[in-house]
């Protein structure tokens, strides 16, 4: 399931994904980052999250192509060790800042 | 009413029978008549009859059995029953739609009644046609689909597989989701003995997942056959990926390049699980872990190469697999990685049989079963004869005969030196040469050979007595990538002269370099101790060429290479 707000004041749009981050978020979380309103910086909170798959390293890699690649700023926070292990292999903590 | 109709009628009452036909083809409706059930039996053809009405006591055979001979008739075509009935008992009428029939009229016939149900049954009618096609389409469809599915199997297959993934030094397994397959395992053998394998994992499964294969293995293939380094290779695949595929695709794998003339690997891993080197004299098994993003991910000006070379001895072992196995989950719902792995990590599994534990594993833990990932797994039996038979091709005779004359000079300086790797191209321009192709994996070995002991001693001025221990061996390629890439002065002159005489052809390779030579009276030549880590390239050498010879100190050698054409017929 993926929840997302925008925080107005820093302009941080955050994406919150509870159980599976799989294919079956594919829609929501699309739709969540492309919204339109005017946004600075991304944190996806994967506290929830339970697991991650291929598609969602995919997903992420789309957001951060949205959110301009190099440019962009998005942050992964309060993944579980489980997360930060599967984020780690696929060597994402070049391409995102990833936090507990 | 637009919609005309074919409708059977019958009626053993000839008067009930005229009026309802009266009544039918007002409306425009075409009418056949038929005066008992078993008439009616005989006049029904499925495919031009639309609906029926039969009425329910008859001679010959009852409205009841016409209806179920008429039915049978039709298969699956849905072709309405409406039965006509004077009486007026419940059971019998609810008979009549118990055996299929769609609906009654009562006699005497009330024409606003009938054109009202005639109306009903054209609505349904339509509604049953327009089913029917959506369905014919959508079979027609999925026939094509699959049509097309099995022709690009076969293409994509072709492509895939066209390798050399049948070496007995390899053994692999893969199990996949769908028809086509996400993962790939690519081995090709090079010019110069020795092989490169590639294990990859696509982004999801299916068709999506297989197609980005093509490219890849296009590339792997054709960039290996002509020679050139998995330095090049890599990038080159990154690069096509990156171009090609959607932003949320990627390949997440794992490059592998067996050098039999200095028995190492090299590993290059981007986002998939360990590696594992198990070595003969060790317990446990030596961890490769993923030090680089996947391919696909980053543009060409950010990849990166972060490789790991590790020295073998023959029996040693290399274990891969994709996250299909990592991730798959045991009977209690937890990770292989976390549970059912731990002894192969331990090195509790004998190296040599590996593959058929995971796959006893995969199916124990009821993976095999359910399958939710493509699963790929790959062992190789490291030997430094990988590559060196196998790469023999067949010698053709008859239309190579053509002689060559010419020769070229080809110097690389500092700048060149750090970012070329000029083999490819000089080899590219000799197999031009009539008959030389066949011989493309020599010319290729002595090639190498001499350009790397020109750059890695000669200009680089590194020992190679530091190779002589495993540790060493490792610490000489860093040494070598630091001292590269600091370069400032040096250069490697490469110079190649083909000759022809009758039937006697020659190849004359010179390499000098910007080194102080060394001391080429003390070489070696002997293959028999194979312990040596080092110096074995020039034994090689030796072997390889009719000819070798040093000149200026040892800064410059000179290679020639003879082959005969036509002579034997």
């Amino acid at each position: 399931m993926v929840e997302s707000f925008i925080d107005k004041k820093t302009g941080c749009l955050t994406i919150q994904i509870k159980g599976r981050f799989d294919y079956s978020c594919h829609k929501a979380f699309k739709q969540a980052f492309s919204k339109g309103s005017v946004v600075s910086s991304y944190d996806v909170d994967l506290s929830e999250a339970t697991y991650l798959d291929s598609s969602a390293l995919g997903m992420l890699l789309l957001l951060r192509d949205h959110a301009g690649a190099e440019r962009s700023k998005i942050r992964l926070i309060h993944a579980n060790n489980a997360v930060v292990e599967i984020l780690k292999m696929a060597n994402f903590h070049r391409l995102f800042v990833i936090t507990e | 009413m637009e919609h005309v109709l074919t409708i059977l009628i019958a009626d053993d009452n000839p008067s009930d029978r005229i009026l309802l036909k009266a009544i039918l083809s007002q409306f425009g409706h075409k009418v056949i008549t038929a005066i008992d059930g078993q008439d009616a039996i005989d006049k029904f053809d499925p495919d031009t009859i639309e609906l029926v009405c039969l009425d329910i006591k008859m001679p010959h055979k009852d409205g009841w059995e016409a209806a179920l001979e008429i039915q049978h008739l039709a298969g699956d075509l849905f072709v309405p029953i409406i039965f006509l009935s004077g009486i007026a008992d419940p059971i019998a009428l609810s008979n009549c739609l118990r055996i299929g029939g769609i609906d009654f009229i009562s006699k005497p016939y009330n024409p606003a009644l009938i054109t009202a149900k005639l109306n009903a049954i054209v609505r349904l009618l339509v509604m049953q046609k327009t089913l029917e096609e959506q369905r014919d389409a959508l079979s027609a469809y999925n026939e094509q689909l699959l049509n097309d599915q099995d022709v690009a199997k076969v293409v994509y297959e072709n492509i895939t597989h066209s390798n050399c993934l049948q070496d007995p030094a390899l053994s692999t397994i893969h199990y996949g989701t769908h028809t086509f397959n996400g993962d790939v395992i690519l081995a090709a053998y090079k010019p110069n003995g020795g092989m490169h394998i590639l294990l990859g994992d696509f982004t999801g499964h299916g068709l999506s997942a297989a197609i980005g294969a093509l490219p890849l293995a296009d590339i792997f293939f054709d960039w290996t056959r002509k020679g050139f380094l998995m330095r090049q290779i890599l990038p080159e695949i990154n690069a096509r990926l990156k171009n090609i595929l959607p932003a949320n695709m990627f390949c997440s794998a794992a490059f592998i390049d067996v050098k039999v003339n200095n028995k190492s690997i090299e590993i290059w891993n981007g986002g998939l699980p360990d590696l594992l080197f198990f070595p003969s004299a060790a317990d446990k098994p030596v961890r490769f872990s993923s030090k680089n993003l996947p391919l696909g991910v980053l543009s060409p000006d950010a990849f990166e190469c972060e490789i790991d070379p590790i020295s073998f001895v023959p029996g040693d072992r290399l274990v891969a697999f994709s996250d299909g196995v990592y991730e798959a989950l045991d009977s209690s719902g937890q990770m292989f990685c976390h549970s059912v792995l731990h002894p192969l990590y331990q090195g509790d599994i004998d190296a040599e049989h590996s593959l058929d534990w995971l796959v006893d594993q995969l199916e124990t833990e009821g993976v095999l079963k359910n399958p939710h990932d493509d699963i790929s797994c790959l062992s190789v039996r490291l030997d430094s004869n990988i590559g060196i038979d196998s790469s023999e091709q067949e010698i053709r005779k008859g239309h190579d005969e053509a002689p060559a004359d010419f020769s070229f000079e080809y110097v690389l300086n500092a700048d060149s030196l750090r970012n070329t790797d000029p083999l490819p191209y000089v080899l590219q321009i000799l197999t031009t040469v009539p008959g030389l192709s066949s011989f493309s994996s020599q010319i290729f070995m002595i090639l190498s050979e001499l350009y790397s002991n020109a750059l890695e001693h000669g200009v680089l001025k590194l020992s190679s007595a530091k190779k002589s221990s495993s540790d060493g061996f490792v610490q000489y390629y860093d040494e070598r990538e630091r001292r590269l890439s600091n370069l400032v002065d040096g250069y490697v002159k490469i110079s190649v002269k083909v000759s022809s005489d009758l039937n006697s052809r020659s190849l004359i390779l010179y390499v000098e370099d910007s080194g102080s030579g060394f001391d080429y009276h003390s070489v070696n030549y002997d293959m028999s101790n194979t312990e040596l880590l080092y110096n074995r390239g020039l034994a090689l050498l030796d072997q390889l060429c009719s000819k070798l010879e040093f000149s200026k100190g040892g800064s410059a050698v000179t290679a020639h290479y003879q082959w005969q054409v036509g002579g034997l017929g």
